[in-house]
């Protein structure tokens, strides 16, 4: 399959917030949420179109990294776009917010795409974390900001998509930096890696 | 997605209606063995039951345990396996989904048994080691983050399902690790994540299999990579001389340092025996060769050399130059210094670290002849010697150096034969020739260094001088480095390599000071001539029109700090003479900043936010080495998008910030030097600013009745107060007649006034945030309504005179702090000039005292013009002259002394006594006198018959109380103000050497403070105070205070008014 743009995107947050499912949501519709089930994973891709354009996304969750310095600051470069998950019925990680996101800002590039997402709206009983409070916090760093469940899919697709947009919007204004490395010989899908061009 | 179902609702039917059952397994078992080949027509039926299959196996994880059973029982695994092997039918759909489902199930299974019951068999290894279609990234993706989900399930126990120590096989590592060099970062960053949890598992036998059969070969590899690499991104420094393809160099830097930190981790594992062969292969084959060798004089460029070979095979005569020297790859010395810094920032593990620094130090070009086992062998010697009981005996490292050695060709053969990998595969075949390239890259090496040392050794003909000269190139070079004759090019980055080295964590601090210490040629030991090149960065630093940067400064001045430790006295090492160079270097400084010295409002602005910017900005070595800039050669142009620290000033306001900054950093190494406390910087002492909520007593004070419309046209009643630095906006105290709340607060020197065409009551304020570079979206932007046309005009006027005052004011403090000549008397002059006439702790009260003592404008001026008021000074004597002298006090003493202007704030806490002390030392400037403690602890006996014997001295007519009351304070103020012009003012406004003066303030001071003075209302706390007795006195004894306070009418009153009184006066 071709496409125009290839996008990779981290996904960072607190264990069980319910990064893998997120992920395992928006990559592949035929898991169909159930009710008693949790599936994550930690890897997919899909297509979207933007545009007009045909776009791959490529979502990598970083568990496991949190044990070596080293692996940790390679995630966050390599990433065009985060999603910062928290679980609204964990205050806990939400409160864990700011250390993930001193992290992010540390390591990747200033251009790197931050999403907010508050997991789980599902559990609307038993929330900890107020809408408001996701939304300040998003408006207080400059995210965006959404409620989403993987588990009934709400706005799972929106929370991708959207971020998305936002960096091919920077693409479009020409603050990405298109890298075309062209590595035909061995690696045909390697056409388009988008790397970040440090705003002057 | 509808073909799917129609699947399912064709042929096969008897679907159960439960998705997720233990009957739909077995349906779906069913489908497996009926479609045993893959082909076109069943692909997406196979597919769909491979989803399905993970989602019934989660799902029987979390709910049944049936379920699992069957999928064992029926052994459904090796089923995976036979449709993976299939070549037909576009495996890599179907190869995708199965990878997706193993995912799946190994990501989410949470009962073990079940995870070891799935891993017993060896199917799971050999779907690992299956050659899938790589090129595919989804199939990749999933491959290895399979591989990665495994690696997170190793401990002690399941390393045997996958480690098989009789044959030898551990598919889970050798497989990843062949993606060491994969294009795909996050492919890489995978592999590396793998590797780690790996040597994690604390199993010896599979660690000395990861030792003796693979450690080698990988471990060459990845230092080959990184090699590669560094030379890609020499290449990008020396061809980007224009800062031109800035990404592209600082992707470079960013992937190496990712590459440092990788090796760091695996370093910090503690795998001794590991790391002896990750730091033998990173020493001999890639710092000493590589960095270390780039530390040498380049040799003459090969095309000479190709041309005299040529000529000389056309003369055919024998020449004697070696065209493989000539290519032998060097970086150059720029490169090579930022790459040792980065090892040094990142790596601590001590013997790597040690033995590097131990070659830049005192290795010599034998390290390149003699190679890998000669290098070790010497630092282990060394070691020995100056560190005795160094941590890791020495014998491990040399086994583990032969054992290597004997093993690496073989072992990376031995690679690909223990997977059972053709070679064939594309990853083995890049493995192969990479490690193949790596041998030869070192034979090549080895060839070069012998020549390299015979033509050393020929040229320097022999003599023992010489070869003492030549003892120690790379340090030499790293020393040359810092000189900055030309620019700070490669100053800045021997700078940083020498902070690395001085600050590892892995290279034992008496080790380097001894070494160090170490004389060589002559009388001069190592530290001397490091600390000559120190002060000379910083003396040309000082210099007008300087080309070093300021971060250049900065780290000189660090590193001055570290080996001359000014802060222990009997460690010192600063000799008087080099000390001087350093204050004279302030001393040009302050020079150079005195020519920008202007009148201009932007000349405060750039001083406070110089200052505030420095203050914020920790010096952080190693995010300085995250910036690529730095390799390439400095420049001036902002347009770079270079950091303003971390190049030249561009333009004369630049310069000006940069003189400012200097002479800061300067200013602060100096006061290091002399054990001072910063006590004129910052211009304002935030510590006396009336806050927001704060209470004021205004009793006195003009208050000028203003309604404030705001942008969005909300009014508001107040009253507006000018106090010598802020404007006031205050809200009448619903408890107490006469006091207010502040509601707002802005500085004066930021305010803004414009007049309305068509309102004559009517005032355009906007008041600015601070600073030059911050958010420019004021604090304030309102109309202000009076109540007529003469109080907006009196509003007007003191709004303008208070801006223009507060920044005359603040220009004079400036011109005090860089002694501008004629700008001040002569004994503030030294004062002005942080140490010249420092003295150490020691010298007495008088002196001390007097050096600083100067009075400003009262907080409400105003006040003071109040003919009332006036009268009641005089009249009511001491009250009156407090309240005239404290103020002053506060705008300029008080920012000195943190404690005492809280104090004047409403804080019960402190107390007079210690304000009285407080000012003392500060006086004194001598830090190390602490005087804190004398406040509380005395009794108040003890004071009370002294306290009469100053009463005396107190009445007596030197006391310059009488002289201030008498000269109109506006007067005063205004001469002292504008003091940049005024020279040599005699008012008290001026900074008055006269002891008496001092005890004035003292009282002052005292008398301004606390809580308890009031209820106890006793004169004496002043009187001790005269008496030079102050520090002894309790700090309920300021209840002197209250006494005048009281004389003012509150006397009677209780203790918490009379303690809110003193909060007041404050302001």
């Amino acid at each position: 399959m071709s496409y125009a743009y290839l996008f990779k995107y981290i996904i960072i947050g607190d264990t069980g917030v319910g990064k893998s499912c997120l992920l395992l949501q928006f990559t592949d519709k035929r898991f169909q949420p159930v009710h008693d089930l949790t599936i994550g994973v930690e890897f997919g891709a899909r297509m979207i179109t933007i545009d007009g354009k045909q776009i791959k996304l490529q979502i990598w969750d970083t568990a496991g990294q949190e044990a070596f310095r080293s692996i940790t600051r390679s995630y966050y470069r390599g990433a065009a776009g985060a999603l910062l998950v928290y679980d609204i019925t964990r205050r806990e990680t939400f409160n864990h917010l700011t250390t993930w996101l001193e992290d992010a800002r540390q390591h990747s590039n200033s251009n790197m795409v931050i999403m907010l997402i508050g997991n789980k709206s599902d559990l609307d009983s038993r929330r900890e974390v107020k809408k408001e409070e996701g939304e300040a916090f998003a408006r207080e760093h400059g995210l965006v900001f959404m409620e989403t469940s993987a588990r009934t899919a709400a706005n799972v697709e929106e929370a991708f998509i959207n971020t998305a947009k936002e960096i091919y919007e920077k693409i479009q204004e020409g603050v990405f930096d298109i890298n075309n490395e062209v590595r035909k010989k061995h690696f045909p899908w390697e056409l388009l890696a988008i790397t970040l061009l440090s705003r002057y | 997605m509808f073909r799917s179902r129609s699947w399912f609702g064709g042929p096969w039917g008897g679907r159960p209606k439960n998705r997720l059952s233990l009957e739909h397994l077995k349906y779906l078992y069913s489908i497996l063995e009926k479609n045993t080949t893959v082909s076109e027509s069943n692909r997406g039926l196979l597919v769909e039951s491979l989803r399905c299959i993970a989602e019934i196996l989660i799902w029987g994880d979390q709910h049944d345990s049936l379920v699992f059973d069957f999928f064992l029982e029926k052994n459904m695994l090796s089923y995976f396996l036979h449709i993976m092997r299939q070549k037909s039918g576009g495996s890599s759909f179907v190869c995708v989904q199965l990878l997706q489902t193993l995912n799946i199930l190994f990501e989410n299974i949470r009962n073990e048994t079940s995870l070891y019951y799935l891993l017993s068999n060896n199917h799971v290894n050999s779907i690992m080691v299956h050659k899938f279609d790589f090129s595919d990234e989804d199939v990749m993706g999933y491959y290895i983050l399979f591989l990665k989900t495994l690696s997170l399930k190793l401990n002690t126990h399941t390393i045997h399902f996958f480690y098989n120590e009789h044959t030898n096989d551990f598919p889970l590592y050798t497989e990843a690790i062949k993606f060491f060099n994969h294009p795909e970062s996050m492919v890489r960053i995978a592999v590396r994540t793998i590797s780690l949890n790996v040597y994690k598992v604390q199993n010896p036998s599979m660690l000395r299999f990861i030792r003796d059969k693979t450690a080698a070969p990988y471990f060459s590899n990845l230092v080959w990579f990184i090699g590669k690499h560094i030379l890609e991104l020499d290449t990008c420094v020396r061809t980007d001389i224009d800062h031109q393809s800035n990404q592209k160099l600082s992707n470079l830097v960013a992937e190496h340092l990712d590459h440092l930190h990788y090796l760091s981790d695996i370093l910090l594992l503690e795998i001794k025996d590991l790391n002896a062969v990750l730091t033998e292969h990173l020493l001999h084959k890639l710092f000493v060769p590589l960095y270390i060798f780039s530390l040498t004089p380049a040799p003459p460029p090969p095309s000479l050399a190709v041309v005299t070979q040529n000529l000389a095979a056309v003369l055919n005569r024998n020449v004697d130059i070696d065209i493989q020297e000539m290519h032998n790859p060097r970086v150059s010395s720029i490169v090579a210094l930022f790459l040792l810094s980065l090892v040094f920032l990142v790596v601590s593990h001590a013997p790597l670290v040690h033995a590097l620094a131990w070659v830049i130090l005192n290795g010599d070009h034998s390290v390149f002849k003699e190679g890998a086992a000669e290098i070790l062998n010497s630092y282990v010697e060394h070691r020995e010697v100056v560190v005795p009981g160094f941590g890791e005996p020495n014998e491990s490292l040399e086994q583990a150096l032969d054992t290597v050695t004997g093993q690496s060709s073989s072992s990376s053969y031995a690679l690909s034969e223990d997977s059972g990998v053709e070679s064939s595969s594309p990853a083995t075949t890049e493995l192969d020739s990479q490690a193949d390239a790596v041998e030869a890259e070192q034979i090549k090496l080895r060839n070069i260094t012998d020549e390299e040392k015979q033509l050393l050794q020929k040229s320097s003909s022999s003599t023992k001088a010489d070869f003492a000269e030549m003892a120690k190139p790379f340090l030499d070079t790293v020393l040359h480095a810092l000189d900055c004759t030309e620019n700070d090019y490669l100053a800045l980055l021997s700078l940083c390599l020498i902070y690395a080295m001085s600050h590892n964590r892995g290279i034992k601090n008496e080790w380097f000071e001894q070494f160090l210490a170490k004389s060589t040629r002559g009388a001069f030991s190592y530290k001397t001539a490091l600390i000559e090149h120190l002060l000379n960065i910083i003396t040309q630093s000082s210099q007008p029109s300087s080309r070093i940067r300021l971060i250049t400064v900065e780290i000189a001045l660090e590193l001055l700090v570290t080996f001359t430790r000014p802060s222990s006295d009997d460690s010192r090492c600063i000799t008087v003479a080099q000390q001087d160079l350093l204050f004279s270097a302030r001393n040009q400084s302050m020079v150079v900043l005195r020519n920008f010295y202007r009148s201009e409002d932007i000349f405060l602005d750039l001083f406070e936010d110089e200052y505030n910017e420095m203050r914020k900005a920790q010096l952080n070595v190693e995010f300085l080495c995250m910036d690529s800039t730095i390799l390439l050669p400095p420049t001036g142009t902002p347009l770079t998008g270079i950091n303003f620290t971390r190049r030249l000033p561009c333009g004369e306001v630049e310069k000006a910030r940069r003189a400012i900054r200097v002479y800061f950093l300067l200013r602060r190494t100096c006061q290091k030097f002399l054990n001072e406390k910063e006590s004129l910087l910052p211009l304002t002492n935030v510590v006396n600013l009336v806050q927001v909520e704060n209470v004021l007593d205004l009793n006195n004070s003009d208050l000028i009745a203003c309604t404030v419309v705001a942008k969005d046209s909300s009014k508001q009643r107040r009253f507006l107060v000018i106090d010598a630095l802020q404007l006031i906006l205050v809200e009448p105290d619903a408890k107490l007649l006469g006091w207010g709340v502040a509601k707002f607060v802005g500085f004066l020197q930021d305010v803004e006034v414009q007049g309305d065409k068509d309102d004559s009551r009517c005032l355009h304020i906007t008041v600015h945030r601070g600073g030059v570079t911050h958010n420019r979206t004021p604090l304030l932007s309102a109309k202000f309504l009076f109540d007529d046309h003469i109080r907006c005009m009196a509003a007007k006027q003191r709004l303008t005179k208070g801006r223009s005052k507060a920044r005359q004011k603040k220009m004079y403090q400036i011109a005090q702090l860089i002694e501008i000549p004629g700008q001040m008397d002569s004994p503030v002059y030294a004062v002005g000039g942080t140490m010249v006439a420092s003295s150490s702790g020691g010298s007495g009260n008088s002196s001390g005292s007097s050096s600083r003592s100067s009075h400003h404008r009262p907080m409400f001026s105003t006040a003071n013009r109040v003919p009332g008021f006036a009268a009641v000074l005089r009249g009511s004597n001491s009250a009156g002259v407090s309240r005239t002298q404290m103020a002053p006090n506060r705008s300029i003493e008080g920012i000195r002394n943190e404690s005492a202007g809280r104090s004047r704030r409403r804080s019960p806490s402190s107390t007079s006594g210690s304000n009285l002390t407080a000012d003392h030392s500060d006086r004194e400037r001598s830090p190390s006198v602490s005087m804190g403690s004398h406040s509380s602890s005395q009794s108040r006996e003890n004071s009370q018959p002294r306290s009469t014997g100053n009463r005396s001295r107190e009445s007596s007519p030197r006391m310059p109380r009488p002289r201030s009351e008498e000269i109109p304070l506006e007067d005063f103020q205004h001469s002292r103000n504008n003091s940049p012009h005024s020279r040599g003012n005699p008012s008290p406004a001026s900074r008055s050497q006269t002891p008496i003066r001092v005890l004035h303030y003292d009282q002052l001071s005292g008398h301004s403070g606390s809580p308890r003075e009031a209820s106890l209302g006793g004169t004496n706390a002043l009187l001790s105070q005269l008496n030079g007795l102050a520090r002894e006195v309790p700090p309920t004894q300021s209840s002197e205070e209250t006494s005048f306070i009281g004389s003012d009418g509150n006397e009677p009153t209780g203790g918490s008014e009379g303690r809110r009184r003193g909060a007041i006066e404050t302001v």
